[in-house]
C-alpha cells in the first residue's frame, strides 16, 4: 500500500474535478486528482459537446443562462485549443411555437447572451442543410468543445503545477477522524494496489455518483438525480453552425458540430443508476425523427455510434421523488459539509454542466481556501490551460494540416481520423496506458465512419510492439474495445452503416478470427 | 423498356457466386452476361474456400461434419445444396484455377479435413481449400504437412500484418513461431498488402527482399509473409522466394484489400470470358420488366446511358448486407434493392434485430432472400439466388463464406441448365 500526503484530494476526473485540481494547483495549493476510470470517462465524456451560449436558458432558467454567457466568453479564451467557433443558430421550424422566439430573444437581452435576429435566407445561406421552412432565426456564440481534449489539458496543466493525476484509481474509503475527513483509501482499479491519501481537504467532484461519495464519508442526503440522456453522432458536418431549436428545451433539439461528426442530442429521463446506459429503440427513433425536422435528409447520413450521458441534477432535500428531471436547475450546488452536516475537510460540488466547470471550480476552491484560512485568489479566468496560450480556436482542418506536414513520413494509423502511428505511439508511452478505448478518446481512434474496422488491429499490433503488453493483454484490449464498440452501434444500425458493421464482421471474425484466439 | 441485347442468362454480381454461375452457364453454351456495380468481395477477402470452420467447435473435417451440420439446420444454403454439391463445386474452382490465367498457381485441399493456417493475429483458422502459396502455414500437424517453426515476417511499411502479435499468440497456442520486421523501401510510409503484392511481380523487387530476408532467418523455419506474392505469377513469385531463401514458404492474409482474392477474381474472369460471357462492371440495375412471375428483361445504368438486358433467366448474385444488396432503412425495413425480392428471416416486430453482445446471437446476420429448394426465389420462376444474398447463414462465423458462394453458383447454374434442358425436351 502507497500513502500519498496532499492538500487537496479531488474525486472525480471529468471537467469539474480536472477543473478544480488546475484552479488548486495554479494557487499553489498540493493536489491529487482521482478517478474511478479514465479521465472524462462519467458525465464530461458522454455529452454532446455544447459550449452553451446561454441561449438554451434564457427564457426558462435566466441564472444558469447568464453564468453560461460569462463563462462561454472565459471558456473562449483560456481553452481555445479545445474550442471550435462554430457560433450557433436558433431557429424556429415548422414544429415549433412561433410565439417563443420573441420571449427568446427578450430572454438573451435580460440575460446577457447574445444574440442577433438574422434573416432565415442568411441563415440557410450559411447552413444549407437546414430546413427551408424556418421563418426565424437568432446568431448566438455557442461553440462546440472536445471535451477529452479539455479535461486532459486541465489535468497537464495540473501536472505542470505539481499535482498528481491519478486515473483508473477509485475512491473505496473516505476516512474520517471523528467530526474532520482526512482523505480517503482509493483501488487502482488496474492494478488493485491500495493507495491511501491523507489530505486536508477532500473534494467530491463525482457529479452523479455524488451522493454515493457521500455516503462513504456517512452523509445522507445528498440527493443527486441523474437524468439520462441520448446523443447520437451522425458521420460528417451536416451543419458547421451548432442548431437549436427556438422553442422551450426538449429532446431532440440540438445538433452540434464537432470533430468530425455532427450529435444530435437529447433526451432526459430520470434513473436511478448513474451507470445505466440503457438505450431504447423508442428513443433512438424519435432521435433520427427529430433530426429530420432541423436538417430534412438527417437519417440518410450514417449514424455512427449511440451513447448515454447523466446529466447531475442536483436537489437538496430527503425523501420524495419527482418524475421529470427536466425542470430540476441546471445550477451546480457547492456543498461545505461543514456547514451542512458539521463535517469538516470534506466538499461536495455537483449540479451545473460543462460549460460551468470552471466557475464551479473557482467555488470550490474559494471554499477550500476558506476551511484553510487562506487567502488565495483564483486564476483561471485568465490563465490559458497548456496548448492554448495562443487563443487560437481549434479548426476542423487541423488534422489535415498536420497530416500534410508528415504525409511521406508518418504513417497513419486510422485513416478515418487521421491520427499517425507516432500520435499513437506517443500516447500509450506518455500515459502509459495500452487500452484501447483510452486511446480512443486521447486520438479519436476509431471514432470514425469504420469504427475501427482498421485500425484497431494495427493499433494493437503497434502497442504489442511496444513491448508495453504482451499478446494475452493485447487480444484482451482488443477484444474489450470490440464488445465496448458494439454496446453503442447496435442501436443505431441501418443503411450503409450496416454495411461497414458487416464488413467489420468479415475482417475482425473472418480475416482475423478474433474469436478464436488462444486464450 | 426494349431490350436491345438479348441473353439466355443474366447474372446480376460479379463476386465469387455470381461469376462462378455465369462462368459455368457460360461453359455449357448459355449466353450469358454479369451486370455488376462494381466487383465483389473477391478484392477484400483472402481467397480461401471455407466451407465449414466452426460447429460450433473448430471443424477439422468439413465432409464428416456436413451431414449433422445439414439435419440441424435446414434453412441454411447447404441444405440444399448437398455434400455432394459442395465437394463438385470445390473440385470445379481446382479446374478453373489450374486453367487460369496464373501459371502453375493452384489450389489444395478438399472436404475430407481443413487445413489450419495462421490469421494475422495468430488464430488459428481453418479452410477446405487454398491456394498452394498459404498451404505451408498448416498449424496442425499431419502426414504430410509441412511443420517446423514458424518465422512471421512483417514490415513496418505494412500497417495491417504485425508479426510479432501474429507469432507471440501462436507460441501461446503451441506453435514454435517469432517475428522478425524487414525495412522495405517502397518511397512511402504506408503501403497495403495490394501495392506491396505489385511490388512482388517486379522479380528485382523479389531478389532484393529474398536478400534482405534471408540472413534473418533461422534453419528449419517455415516463412510466413504476409498475402502479398504478386498478381500476375504467384507460383513464380512464391517457387522463386522458397529457391532463394531455401526456406518453405507461405502466405498469411492482412487486412483487406487481398491480392490473393484478386487472383480469385482474375482466375473467374479469364474462365467467364474464355467460354464466351460477357461481363459488364459499372452497371447497376435499376429496373427489371417482369411478365407474371417472370423478369424478361433487366435495366442497368452504366456511366453512358441505361442498356435493357433482356434475359430468360436471372441469377442475383449481388450479395447481402456487405455489398449493399439488401438494406435495412432508418424505418428498420429491410428490402433486396435490385429487384425489390421479398426477404427471409427478418425479426419480427418487436423482436430484436442484433443482440447487445457482440460475439453472442445477432437476428439480422442470417436474412437473405426468400427462396425455394431451387434456390429460385419467392414469387418468381426464373430468378435463381446464388451467394451472400441467401438466407439462413452465418459465414464469417461458421467460415463458410466462399464455399457457399461457389456451391451455389454451381447450383444455380445446374438449375437453369436442368430447367432449359427440360424446356428444350418439351
Amino acid at each position: 500500500m502507497t500513502t500519498l500526503s496532499t492538500d487537496v484530494l479531488v474525486i472525480g476526473g471529468g471537467a469539474t474535478g480536472a477543473g478544480v485540481a488546475w484552479d488548486a494547483a495554479l494557487r499553489g495549493l498540493d493536489v491529487v486528482l482521482a478517478d474511478r476510470g479514465d479521465l472524462a470517462t462519467g458525465t464530461s465524456g458522454r455529452f454532446h459537446g455544447l459550449v452553451h451560449s446561454g441561449g438554451r436558458y434564457a427564457v426558462k432558467d435566466p441564472d444558469a443562462a447568464k453564468e453560461c454567457a460569462h463563462e462561454n466568453g472565459i471558456i473562449r479564451k483560456v481553452a481555445s485549443a479545445c474550442v471550435e467557433d462554430t457560433g450557433g443558430f436558433f431557429v424556429t421550424t415548422p414544429f415549433d411555437d412561433p410565439a417563443y422566439a420573441d420571449r427568446f430573444a427578450a430572454g438573451c437581452k435580460a440575460t446577457g447572451v447574445p444574440c442577433e435576429e438574422i434573416d432565415p435566407a442568411q441563415a440557410r445561406l450559411e447552413e444549407p442543410r437546414l430546413n427551408p421552412g424556418v421563418s426565424r432565426a437568432f446568431r448566438v456564440p455557442d461553440a462546440s468543445i472536445d471535451t477529452w481534449l479539455l479535461v486532459w489539458a486541465l489535468a497537464e496543466g495540473a501536472r505542470e503545477h505539481g499535482a498528481r493525476v491519478l486515473p483508473y484509481h477509485e475512491a473505496i474509503t473516505i476516512n474520517r477522524d471523528g467530526d474532520h475527513v482526512r482523505g480517503a483509501g482509493l483501488r487502482n482499479n488496474l492494478t488493485g494496489e491500495q493507495v491511501d491519501v491523507e489530505a486536508r481537504i477532500t473534494v467530491s467532484a463525482s457529479g452523479a455518483w455524488a451522493g454515493r461519495v457521500a455516503e462513504m464519508a456517512g452523509i445522507e442526503g445528498v440527493h443527486v438525480l441523474p437524468g439520462r440522456g441520448i446523443m447520437i453522432a451522425m458521420n460528417h458536418r451536416l451543419l458547421n453552425t451548432v442548431v437549436n431549436r427556438c422553442q422551450m428545451p426538449t429532446d431532440g433539439d440540438i445538433i452540434v458540430p464537432i470533430r468530425t461528426v455532427s450529435v444530435i442530442g437529447t433526451t432526459d429521463v430520470h434513473t436511478e443508476d448513474p451507470d445505466d446506459h440503457t438505450v431504447l429503440q423508442n428513443e433512438v427513433d424519435a432521435m433520427l425523427d427529430d433530426g429530420e425536422k432541423l436538417v430534412p435528409g438527417f437519417k440518410q447520413a450514417r449514424a455512427l455510434r449511440v451513447w448515454t450521458g447523466v446529466r447531475p441534477l442536483f436537489e437538496d432535500r430527503k425523501g420524495g421523488d419527482s418524475g421529470s428531471t427536466r425542470d430540476v436547475t441546471r445550477a451546480h450546488a457547492l456543498l461545505d459539509h461543514r456547514e451542512r452536516d458539521g463535517l469538516g475537510g470534506f466538499l461536495t460540488i455537483t449540479g451545473g454542466k460543462l460549460t460551468t466547470y470552471r466557475l464551479m471550480a473557482q467555488d470550490t476552491v474559494d471554499a477550500v481556501c476558506r476551511q484553510l484560512g487562506e487567502d488565495r485568489p483564483c486564476t483561471t479566468d485568465v490563465r490559458p490551460l497548456p496548448g492554448s496560450e495562443s487563443g487560437e480556436y481549434l479548426h476542423i482542418n487541423e488534422r489535415l494540416r498536420r497530416r500534410e506536414e508528415t504525409l511521406q513520413d508518418d504513417q497513419l494509423v486510422c485513416e478515418c481520423e487521421l491520427v499517425p502511428r507516432s500520435r499513437l505511439e506517443d500516447a500509450a508511452r506518455r500515459r502509459g496506458s495500452f487500452d484501447l478505448d483510452d486511446m480512443r478518446r486521447q486520438l479519436r481512434l476509431g471514432m470514425g465512419p469504420c469504427q475501427g474496422g482498421f485500425c484497431i488491429y494495427r493499433a494493437t499490433g503497434i502497442l504489442h510492439g511496444l513491448d508495453g503488453i504482451d499478446s494475452a493483454e493485447a487480444n484482451s484490449v482488443l477484444l474489450s474495445f470490440l464488445r465496448e464498440r458494439w454496446k453503442g452501434v447496435w442501436p443505431i444500425l441501418y443503411g450503409d452503416q450496416v454495411r461497414q458493421a458487416r464488413l467489420d464482421d468479415w475482417i475482425f471474425q473472418g480475416v482475423l478470427d478474433v474469436g478464436h484466439l488462444p486464450s | 423498356m426494349r431490350p436491345s441485347r438479348h441473353f439466355d442468362v443474366v447474372v446480376i454480381g460479379a463476386g465469387v457466386a455470381g461469376l462462378t454461375a455465369a462462368t459455368r452457364l457460360a461453359q455449357s453454351g448459355a449466353r450469358v452476361c454479369v451486370l455488376a456495380k462494381g466487383v465483389g468481395s473477391t478484392h477484400l477477402a483472402p481467397g480461401l474456400v471455407d466451407v465449414l470452420g466452426y460447429d460450433p467447435e473448430r471443424v477439422s473435417s468439413p465432409s464428416e461434419a456436413l451431414p449433422s451440420f445439414l439435419d440441424a439446420h435446414p434453412e441454411h444454403p447447404y441444405a440444399t445444396i448437398g455434400l455432394d454439391g459442395i465437394g463438385a463445386a470445390l473440385e470445379w474452382f481446382g479446374r478453373v484455377v489450374d486453367a487460369g490465367p496464373h501459371p502453375s498457381y493452384r489450389y489444395v485441399g478438399d472436404l475430407s479435413h481443413n487445413h489450419v493456417l495462421p490469421t494475422a493475429l495468430g488464430a488459428k483458422r481453418p479452410s477446405a481449400l487454398v491456394p498452394e502459396t498459404f498451404a505451408q502455414g498448416e498449424l496442425v500437424a499431419r502426414r504430410g504437412t509441412s511443420s517446423g517453426p514458424i518465422c512471421v515476417v512483417g514490415m513496418r511499411v505494412l500497417r495491417d500484418l504485425h508479426a510479432s502479435l501474429c507469432a507471440a499468440n501462436l507460441e501461446r497456442d503451441g506453435v514454435a513461431a517469432r517475428g522478425v520486421q524487414l525495412e522495405v523501401d517502397v518511397g512511402r510510409a504506408e503501403a497495403n498488402s495490394l501495392g506491396l503484392a505489385r511490388c512482388m511481380d517486379d522479380p528485382k523487387f523479389r531478389a532484393t527482399f529474398a536478400a534482405q530476408l534471408l540472413p534473418l532467418l533461422h534453419a528449419d523455419e517455415r516463412v510466413g509473409l504476409p498475402a502479398i506474392l504478386g498478381l500476375r505469377d504467384p507460383h513464380g513469385a512464391w517457387s522463386e522466394l522458397e529457391r532463394r531463401l531455401g526456406h518453405a514458404v507461405f502466405e498469411i492474409p492482412t487486412l483487406p484489400p487481398a491480392a490473393s482474392g484478386i487472383r480469385v477474381y482474375d482466375a473467374l474472369r479469364a474462365a467467364l470470358r474464355a467460354a464466351g460471357g460477357r461481363l459488364v462492371i459499372g452497371a447497376s440495375v435499376v429496373d427489371v420488366e417482369r411478365e407474371g412471375d417472370r423478369v424478361t428483361a433487366v435495366r442497368a445504368h452504366t456511366s453512358g446511358h441505361d442498356h435493357v438486358y433482356g434475359a430468360r433467366w436471372v441469377v442475383l448474385a449481388t450479395g447481402g448486407f456487405t455489398s449493399g444488396a439488401i438494406e435495412l432503412g432508418s424505418d428498420w425495413h429491410a428490402r433486396e434493392t435490385a429487384l425489390g425480392l421479398p426477404l427471409r428471416g427478418l425479426p419480427g416486430e418487436g423482436e430484436p434485430r442484433y443482440g447487445g453482445d457482440y460475439f453472442g446471437e445477432q437476428p439480422m446476420a442470417r436474412v437473405g432472400v426468400a427462396v425455394d429448394s431451387s434456390l429460385l426465389a419467392d414469387g418468381t420462376s426464373n430468378v435463381l439466388v446464388a451467394g451472400a444474398a441467401l438466407p439462413g447463414a452465418e459465414p464469417w462465423r461458421e467460415g463458410s463464406g466462399d464455399g457457399i458462394a461457389l456451391s451455389s453458383g454451381l447450383f444455380a447454374a445446374r438449375t437453369v441448365l436442368e430447367r432449359e434442358g427440360a424446356t428444350a425436351a418439351a
